[in-house]
This record gives C-alpha cells, structure tokens and sequence, in this order.
C-alpha cells in the first residue's frame, strides 16, 4: 500500500482509531497525540502494510505500540489505576436500550473491561469491542495466537467473576425481599 | 485442562469429541466446573455496550490535523494540484501549534525544517501541529464531524475544491455541492464502511433531518440489488443540510446518495463522469439529488432511474413494518 492509499483510508478510519487510543489512554490529549503520532508513523511506513492485512487492524497495532512506547517513556507500566478519567466509564441511555438494567448492564461491562489489566484490556477490546478475530489481534499486538486466548480467557473469568457476584447479590436480595413479604 | 479449551468449550467451538471430553472432567472437577461458570457468565454484550460508552466525539483539531497531514504527503508524492497555496510555507508562516508529548520530553526540534526538499519526516511531523486554515479539509469521514466539515465558506470553497480537481477535470455545469460530495466520495473505499455495524435508530436519524434539516428524505431500499444501506449521514455545504446515504454493494466500491435542498424547477436525470468517478443527477420537488460512484463499477444511471421512479421503495418504511419496536426503541 502507497501513502496516498493509506491517506485516502484515514479520514474514515479516524472515529475509530480515535476511541480506540481513547479506551487504552484513558486521557483525551493523550488519546489526541496518540492518534496523531500513530498517523504520522503509518504514513511513513505505508509500503510496510501487507495487501492482507486489514489497514484498520494495522492502524490499531501503531496505535497501541505507541502508546507502549510512551508509557515506557514516561517509566510507568500502566496507566490503570493511576488517573483514568472516570468520565469515560459512562454510558449513556441510548433510545435503543429496552430498560434502565440494560442500562445500567452496559454501564458495568464498560467499567469490568476497562478495569483488567491492560494486557488483557487491549485484547478484550479488539477481541470483543473491535471485532477483529484472533488472528488479526494477535497480528495487532505482535504475538502469538495462543497468548491471545490465554489472555482472553483470564479477563473473562475476571469479568464472569465479576458479574457471578452481582447475579449472586441481586439473587439473595430478590430472595430476601421475597422472604420478607 | 486449559482455559482455552474451556473458552472454545463456552463458544461452542469445539468438536464433538472435544465437547465431551470436557464435559466429562466438568463432572468429576469442581475446579474446571467453576472456571466454566466463570467463562459463561463472561458472555455479556461487549460491543452493544461500548457503543453506548460516552466518550467525546473526534475533537476538531486532531481531524484538522490529520488532514493537514494528509495534505502535506499528498504534495510531497507530487499528487498536489496546481493553484494552492505552499502548505510548507503557510505553515512556517503560521506554525503556532503545541508540542505534543512534552511532559515526557521527547518533542522533536522542528522549527528549522520546513523548507521544501529538506528530509521530509520531520517537516511533516511539525505540520501536523500547526493551525493553518486553508487546510481546514472538508472531507473527514464521520458522523463526529458532519455538522462542520462541509461547511465551505464561498472563499475556501475553491482551494479546496482545486485540491483533488484541476479546473479542466471539473465538469462544466455541475454544482459546486456535488463538485464537494464527489470529493467527499472519492475517499470512500469498500473497508471505509465494510465494517460498520447497522444503522442503529436509523427513524430517529431520519426524523431529526426531516424536522431540523428541512429535508424531505425517502431511504431508498437497494437491497433487491443487493446494497447494503450502511450509512446516513448529516453533512453541510454552504451552510444547507446535506444528507448523504452510504450503501456497500455485493462487489466494489461504495454508492452514496447525496440530497440537498434546491428550489430549481424539477431537472431530468444526468450522468457524468468527473476522472475515475461517476455521477448522476436529479431533481425532484424542490431537492437536488446527486448519486456517485466509481466509474465503471455499475450501470448508475439505471440505479438513479429507479430510485428517482420511486421502484425502489422507503427501506425505513419497510423496516417499521417488518419491526414495529424499531420506532418505539429509537
């Protein structure tokens, strides 16, 4: 692919890429200059990108070791837990939604997945935000396939843990309530 | 037994054989048995839920600067036009953008690297940083942004307009709105919306520009030839309401529909052909229609003839019926 392949492809690209580096940054002027780095690098390395490879899963990959790079730069591994703008844990009440638990549901598995650890956050992004198959995020991150599921499969238990919990409390809360009539 | 296996196990990715093997440790394991559980109730709604996730939109800047970019690699591979400004030097003559990542100390010393034909990473790297006007791109992709991308003031209209077409390549007699949305078009690859998810709220969308756009828009439904509707999106021209409708075919590149008010008398349909795109034009009570594509993928005029003949039908209407729900839940 030629740079003016790729330039063409990234204006639509943007809004994605845009919540993407949002969602692994957890900062929005961090997110900004992510993005804008991440263009800067693709367009220099345009020819690099393989007719088989997907641009927006090639896009992400940019994206994310840039944003590796820069944690490393800035000598922190993480930024979970450090100052993660909680404005972004929000969802909003989409029309669409059929009731305030939906709601409230989406609320939580946002919360769960952007509370992991960021290894396994990034790949239950791709994985089950992005829809890229195994294969393609293990292309996107630059390991091996199996590396993906392992780390797939220990954020879901975190997050089937997570919500066992919350069946289990809304349970005995229904129970007790029943009990209690 | 691993928890990949047990993952494939929930997903149901497992051959019979497998299946039963793992059920048969289920049976005899608390611990497997647990780790099931977990996986299973890690089923949720991932992706409906992170479409709701309220994060801000695309912000102006980082779409301004991203076009500039665009801009700036599009001149160096000789691509560029004639009739528009240097980008290098109206940038060194207005470059006053912030340097990013300055917290970790990193940011590149490139004031002195501007002029043309020096090595060119760096000169870009540095222009994507600078706030220059004239390179305000209209045509970013995105719902994030329609409300301003296509807002052309009459002065910017031209220099933008030169960007991708030479006064020979314009087409004599078409409107400047359509001259924009071919642009707009032109950057539509079958990957820009190949992947977008369906419409959702697709009535809500169509009433807000029925009530604040003024547009009396009728969603063609293409499916009998096979076209997926994958976008409907509100852009401006001009400072009118400018909706353009995106639909993926079986096979090539993308077809939009583009509508914009126009009080001229009613016109006949008329096709041209504007470099490697196509375009057929209409209008119809009081609005203008404009359908493009690549040229040579399909026979648009005979879709712009079924479209303007109404045999294609209102897919909104189509889909109401077929979901009543559809218009409570939007």
């Amino acid at each position: 692919m030629t740079a003016a392949d790729l330039s063409a492809l990234l204006p639509s690209m943007l809004p994605r890429l845009w919540t993407f580096a949002l969602r692994i940054s957890g900062d929005r002027h961090d997110a900004e200059d992510l993005v804008q780095r991440a263009c800067v690098r693709a367009l220099e390395r345009a020819h690099q990108l393989q007719p088989e490879t997907a641009p927006l899963s090639w896009m992400f990959s940019i994206v994310q070791s840039t944003w590796i790079n820069e944690l490393r730069a800035r000598s922190v591994r993480s930024r979970s837990g450090m100052d993660w703008d909680d404005e972004f844990l929000e969802t909003v009440a989409d029309p669409a939604a059929r009731t305030p638990e939906q709601h409230a549901m989406d609320g939580q598995i946002v919360q769960a997945v952007q509370r992991l650890p960021d290894a396994q956050r990034v790949v239950m992004l791709l994985v089950a935000v992005e829809g890229l198959s195994y294969q393609e995020a293990a292309q996107t991150l630059g390991v091996p396939i199996g590396t993906i599921m392992s780390r797939l499969s220990r954020a879901r238990q975190t997050i089937g843990a997570l919500f066992s919990e919350k069946q289990k409390s809304a349970a005995s809360a229904s129970s007790g309530k029943d009990q209690g009539a | 037994m691993d928890d990949i296996l047990l993952m494939a196990y929930v997903d149901g990715n497992l051959q019979p054989r497998e299946r039963k093997e793992v059920e048969r440790t289920i049976g005899v394991s608390a611990d497997v048995a647990e780790r099931v559980a977990l996986l299973r109730a890690s089923a949720l709604p991932y992706r409906r839920a992170f479409q709701r996730q309220q994060l801000p939109p695309v912000p102006e800047s980082l779409a301004r600067n991203v076009a500039q970019l665009i801009d700036a690699y599009a001149a160096a591979s000789g691509t560029r036009t004639a009739g528009r400004k240097d980008p290098a030097a109206a940038w060194a003559s207005r470059a006053s953008g912030r340097i990013p990542w300055s917290s970790s100390g990193r940011a590149r010393p490139w004031a002195s690297a501007c002029a043309r034909g020096l090595e060119y990473a760096r000169p870009v790297r540095a222009r994507i940083r600078a706030a220059a006007p004239w390179a305000a791109l209209a045509f970013v992709a995105g719902a994030f942004c329609c409300a301003t991308v296509l807002r052309l003031t009459e002065g910017s209209a031209s220099a933008v307009l030169a960007q991708t077409l030479s006064p020979q390549a314009m087409p004599a007699g078409l409107s400047p709105w359509v001259v924009a949305a071919v642009n707009y078009q032109r950057l539509y690859a079958r990957e820009t919306v190949a992947s977008d998810l369906p419409i959702a709220g697709l009535p809500q969308i169509v009433e807000d520009i029925r009530r604040d756009d003024g547009l009396s828009i009728r969603v063609p439904d293409l499916r009998s030839l096979g076209f997926t509707l994958k976008r409907v999106q509100r852009l401006r021209f001009n400072n009118k309401a400018l909706v353009q409708m995106v639909y993926l075919p079986e096979k090539g590149s993308p077809v939009s529909l583009c509508v914009i008010t126009d009080d001229k008398p009613d016109a006949t349909l008329a096709q041209q052909h504007v470099d490697t795109m196509q375009v057929v034009t209409w209008r119809q009570a009081k609005q203008s229609y404009a359908l493009i594509g690549t040229s040579g993928d399909r026979d648009l005029e005979a879709i712009g003839k079924y479209i303007a003949g109404s045999g294609s039908g209102d897919l909104l209407s189509q889909l109401l019926s077929a979901h009543p729900l559809a218009r409570s839940q939007s």
